[in-house]
């Protein structure tokens, strides 16, 4: 129910924002930042009193929703879910409070459009019906394509049609493997089914379940995103307005990593196991490719949607080398990675208010007349590199080690990446804040202040003191894998069950040396 | 013939003897108003009477006519569409001082045309609503004689719908020559004629004349011009009721005739349906013309819609029929909405200067100055793309797990390139609605009852695309 009421209160109140934008100026952000900080308490607040034991998925609420089809509405979190929903609702306060007076005309659509989007990627997260994940899926994408097209940059039409047309193409491949799975539970049931537990009990053949997965595996890689249908992605987060970019960084990549976990590797893990290879091969590709694509951008934002495609491919190749390790050092880096790379944009934003330009090469010196901006700066961009202390080392870092058991050549290479990360990291900074003076820029205001301070704290947290996302972290899903691989028809047995022996050391020993 | 029998029939006779009355009410008075509310009312009671018909046991009304629940569906759907059309066409021809009350004639006309195709058990009867259909349609799309486009509109039409008609007779007289029977479900030679080659030709001539009337490629050329030249409303009534009566009917006769043991009958549809897809999307992208646009995507539409006519077993027909009752409610709730928001616009563009065409761009900015139209038109275009929310998802959804039962991969490939492509061309509409520029369209001026239209088909598409077990209880 509490989901529920979240979903709707925020759809609600962005239709109220609308309203009242219309009636009192400078209503609607208002609007938003309070049901925001209203709705993510109440969330936080709920989980915490709750009794459930979150590890594994925790239904909270089923309902028949289209019975043409047996389609239910249902819900349901765990641990993961928890995390990425937690992230979200920073992030979007993060995105009201960057958009607090870069966003000029239309504010109460505009509103409405964020308030729109996020209840929609809540939606993606505890959605346990694939029908719904599909509706929820795209109900995230219409008023995130509104606020590329309308605020967006100077190339936004165009921006936001790539944006849609890749998202959209790749999620009817999904659409088509999500029916097939249905009809497929179907004439082994007897009954049509949606309902993601229900899936889990079949048994697929391997041949349908390669296809079936790379449906989804398609959709999801196009999100995350990986080389080759990674082109969306510099132009959407270039174009976008701040907000836009944090979001689209912050959170909308996170649903791929999360599709991928939650649905790939969950629901046709022989399958995933069998195509690791390709992933993690696609995934270094990307690692490489993204580092050094960055390296040669000029654009402020484009560089950090460069980066982006490096930094996921982290996660890629952390999720399909199936080792605990490397599963916690994934969700370690999207977490990270949501917080490193909004908080890049955010400054990009900043900057982009100051001068008007976003061209790296028209910048300079920054730090004689904004210090505080330009400490903030090298601390996210050291973030995005990896420095020891801050979230995405652990997270890298995790990744890796888990990784390398699994792939060790692909990880060597991989590793490679972090190095490309420093030059790109020290460029961006270098170029924007060190030189001669060219501008003077005025120094964080008490708004920007609190977007870098809180982003930059919570990094510092998580890099120093891990277990605090570790301890929620442990379990869920490779839990589940466990299960779900020890049934002794399945091929391939003896390599998943050394990953499943490997893990539970882990989950032994790792909880207390890390 | 009883009465419960006649009564099956009740709604078409209904527009029939309502043609007489208004013939009568022409020589009587000619009044605009009038004979428009008197084609309303009729219509209205047809409506209701088909409503109250809806689980009707099938039942043949003499040889030719068969009406079961699916027709009378059907039928609602075609009495609806001809309900907005009477009403738009009624501000579209207000503005002019000759009174057209012969239009209304040729309207309940095309209507009962449609009525007969729909419950058609019989080529005889096939070809009897096909002509009624046609005919009508002539006098219709050239009806505003001054207009540059009226004569190459009626002409373009008249003679290519003649040639598809004897094209469409010449196949049935092969079908016959071979079953021996102008029934469609001719049960007791049907397996053995299908190996010959006049029925597999005369097939094909069928479907070719039935494949003009949807436009399907190769059959389209015509299609852009006719709905560009034809006057708004009557583009409205080509791209509903003459569509999804030529629909029915072709469903009907194909499942009867148990089209799909024969192969090649099977891959011509899936050729046609593929290429309707890639050409007509294709088509599309560079139109500026809305109308013409329109006529475009609903060549892509057809073709998916003709994903259901690919079946592989007889069980699969009821399925299939529920298929293609949706889409096809989908597709005319779309139709509804974009039309009606184009002759608004229109009908205000016209006080100005005599005769402007709609092009995208003349939508510009209609967002911040019409929301509810804008609205509409959203609604319309994502319903048309095919995105959740709408009913054009679940329409979508329906064809696709048809699709995927009957492993139509290819097809599923050419629907989702096709939807590809056409996402470019129906966001290009939607993010032209939201461009901030200066020579944003003005405040279009349409009346209360207008409004409520309006927000009666807002309402209606985000119901239905979000709960769509309310239409599941009228299909069957």
């Amino acid at each position: 129910m509490m989901l529920t009421i979240i979903i709707f209160g925020l759809l609600t109140s962005g239709c109220i924002a609308w309203y009242a934008e219309g009636r009192k100026e400078n209503s609607a952000r208002w609007i938003a930042l309070i049901s925001f900080v209203i709705f993510g308490l109440f969330f936080i607040f709920s989980v915490v009193t709750s009794t459930q034991n979150y590890t594994e998925l925790q239904l909270l609420v089923r309902v028949p929703w289209i019975s043409l089809f047996n389609i239910e509405y249902a819900l349901a979190i765990d641990h993961l879910s928890i995390t990425l929903l937690i992230l979200t609702f920073i992030l979007a306060i993060i995105c009201v409070l960057v958009s607090w007076q870069e966003i000029q005309e239309q504010c109460g659509f505009y509103y409405f459009n964020l308030l729109a989007s996020i209840s929609g990627i809540i939606g993606v997260f505890c959605a346990v019906d694939l029908f719904l994940f599909f509706f929820f899926w795209e109900v995230m994408l219409l008023p995130m394509t509104a606020i590329i097209a309308i605020w967006g940059h100077e190339n936004r039409h165009f921006a936001a049609i790539k944006f849609f047309i890749f998202t959209q193409v790749s999620s009817l491949l999904m659409l088509v493997a999500i029916i097939t799975t249905a009809y497929f539970h179907a004439h082994q049931t007897g009954s049509l089914s949606f309902y993601y537990q229900d899936w889990l009990k079949l048994d697929i053949p391997i041949e349908m379940a390669t296809y079936l997965m790379l449906g989804f595996f398609i959709a999801f890689a196009v999100k995350l995103p990986s080389v080759p249908v990674h082109s969306w992605l510099p132009d959407a987060h270039t174009q976008a307005p701040t907000a836009g970019s944090v979001l689209l960084a912050g959170v909308l990549l996170k649903t791929g990593a999360y599709g991928l976990i939650r649905f790939v590797i969950m629901l046709f893990p022989e399958a995933s196991h069998n195509f690791a290879p390709v992933a993690a091969i696609l995934a270094v590709v990307s690692i490489l490719y993204g580092a050094k694509m960055a390296f040669a951008q000029s654009d402020f934002k484009r560089l950090v949607a460069y980066s982006s495609i490096s930094h996921m491919g982290f996660v890629m190749l952390a999720l399909f080398s199936f080792n605990f390790v490397a599963y916690q050092g994934a969700v370690i880096t999207m977490v990270a990675h949501g917080l490193s790379s909004a908080a890049l944009f955010s400054l990009a934003g900043m900057v982009y208010n100051r001068i008007h330009s976003r061209n790296l090469n028209e910048m300079g010196g920054f730090f004689k007349s904004a210090p505080r901006m330009g400490g903030f700066a090298l601390a996210f961009a050291a973030a995005a590199f990896g420095l020891p202390g801050l979230a995405n080392f652990i997270g890298e870092f995790l990744s890796l080690v888990g990784a390398y058991q699994a792939f060790p050549v692909i990880v060597i290479f991989a590793a490679l990446g972090l190095i490309g990360s420093a030059i790109y990291g020290m460029v961006l900074f270098q170029k924007s804040f060190q030189g001669p003076s060219t501008t003077n820029v005025l120094d964080l205001s008490a708004r920007e202040l609190v977007i870098t301070g809180s982003l930059l704290l919570l990094l510092l947290v998580i890099g120093l003191y891990p277990n605090i996302l570790l301890k929620y972290s442990f379990g869920a899903p490779t839990q589940q894998l466990s299960t779900l691989t020890i049934t002794p028809n399945k091929a391939k047995d003896n390599i998943l069950v050394t990953n499943i022996f490997n893990a539970q050391i882990a989950q032994l020993t790792g909880g207390q040396t890390l | 013939m009883t009465q419960a029998i006649l009564m099956t029939f009740a709604p078409q006779l209904i527009i029939a003897f309502g043609i007489v009355l208004s013939l009568l009410l022409i020589a009587w008075q000619r009044s605009q108003r009038m004979i428009a509310l008197f084609t309303q009312a009729v219509l209205i009671f047809a409506l209701l009477l088909s409503v109250k018909l809806l689980s009707v046991e099938p039942t043949e009304v003499t040889v030719l006519l068969k009406v079961d629940s699916i027709s009378v569906y059907t039928f609602i759907l075609v009495c609806i569409s001809a309900l907005v059309v009477t009403q738009l066409s009624y501000k579209f021809l207000k503005s002019q001082i000759e009174v057209h009350d012969e239009y209304y004639v040729l309207l309940l006309l095309v209507v009962l045309g449609s009525g007969v195709l729909v419950a058609s058990d019989h080529f005889a009867s096939l070809f009897l609503g096909f002509e009624l259909l046609s005919i009508s349609f002539v006098g219709l799309v050239g009806y505003i004689r001054e207009s540059r486009h009226s004569v190459e509109t009626g002409f373009k039409y008249l003679i290519l719908s003649a040639t598809a008609s004897s094209v469409m007779l010449l196949g049935i007289a092969f079908i016959y020559s071979q079953t021996g029977d102008l029934g469609f479900t001719a049960e007791n030679n049907v397996a053995s004629a299908h190996d010959t080659m006049f029925y597999s030709v005369g097939m094909l001539l069928f479907i070719s004349g039935i494949a003009f009337k949807l436009s399907l490629v190769p059959f389209h050329f015509w299609t852009p011009d006719v709905y560009q030249g034809a006057p708004t409303p009557v583009t409205l009534l080509m791209a509903t009721v003459s569509k999804v009566a030529m629909f029915t009917v072709l469903m009907k006769c194909c499942f009867s005739q148990n089209y799909f043991a024969s192969e090649n009958l099977v891959q011509l549809v899936t050729l046609i349906a593929i290429l309707s897809m890639i050409v007509g999307n294709s088509l599309a992208l560079k139109q500026n013309n809305l109308k013409r646009l329109l006529a475009y995507s609903s060549v892509a539409h057809m073709g998916y819609l003709l994903i259901v006519l690919l079946i592989t077993q007889q069980e699969s027909i009821a399925f299939a029929w529920q298929s293609a009752q949706f889409y096809l409610s989908a597709y005319i709730l779309a139709s509804l909405s974009i039309f009606t928001v184009i002759t608004l616009c229109e009908a205000d563009c016209r006080d100005g200067n005599s005769e402007k065409e709609l092009t995208i761009d003349s939508w510009s900015g209609l967002f911040w100055t019409n929301r509810l139209l804008a609205l509409l038109v959203i609604l319309a275009v994502l319903s048309f793309a095919g995105i959740p929310l709408t009913m054009g998802f679940i329409g979508k959804f329906y064809i696709l797990s048809h699709a995927t039962q009957a492993h139509l991969w290819y097809l599923i490939a050419a629907l989702i390139i096709g939807s590809g492509i056409a996402l470019s061309y129906y966001l290009r509409i939607i993010f032209t609605l939201f461009k901030q520029d200066e020579k944003a369209s003005r405040i279009v001026n349409y009346s209360a009852g207008e409004q409520i239209l309006v927000g009666l088909f807002i309402g209606a598409g985000v119901l239905f695309g979000l709960f769509p077990d309310v239409v599941g209880l009228f299909i069957v």
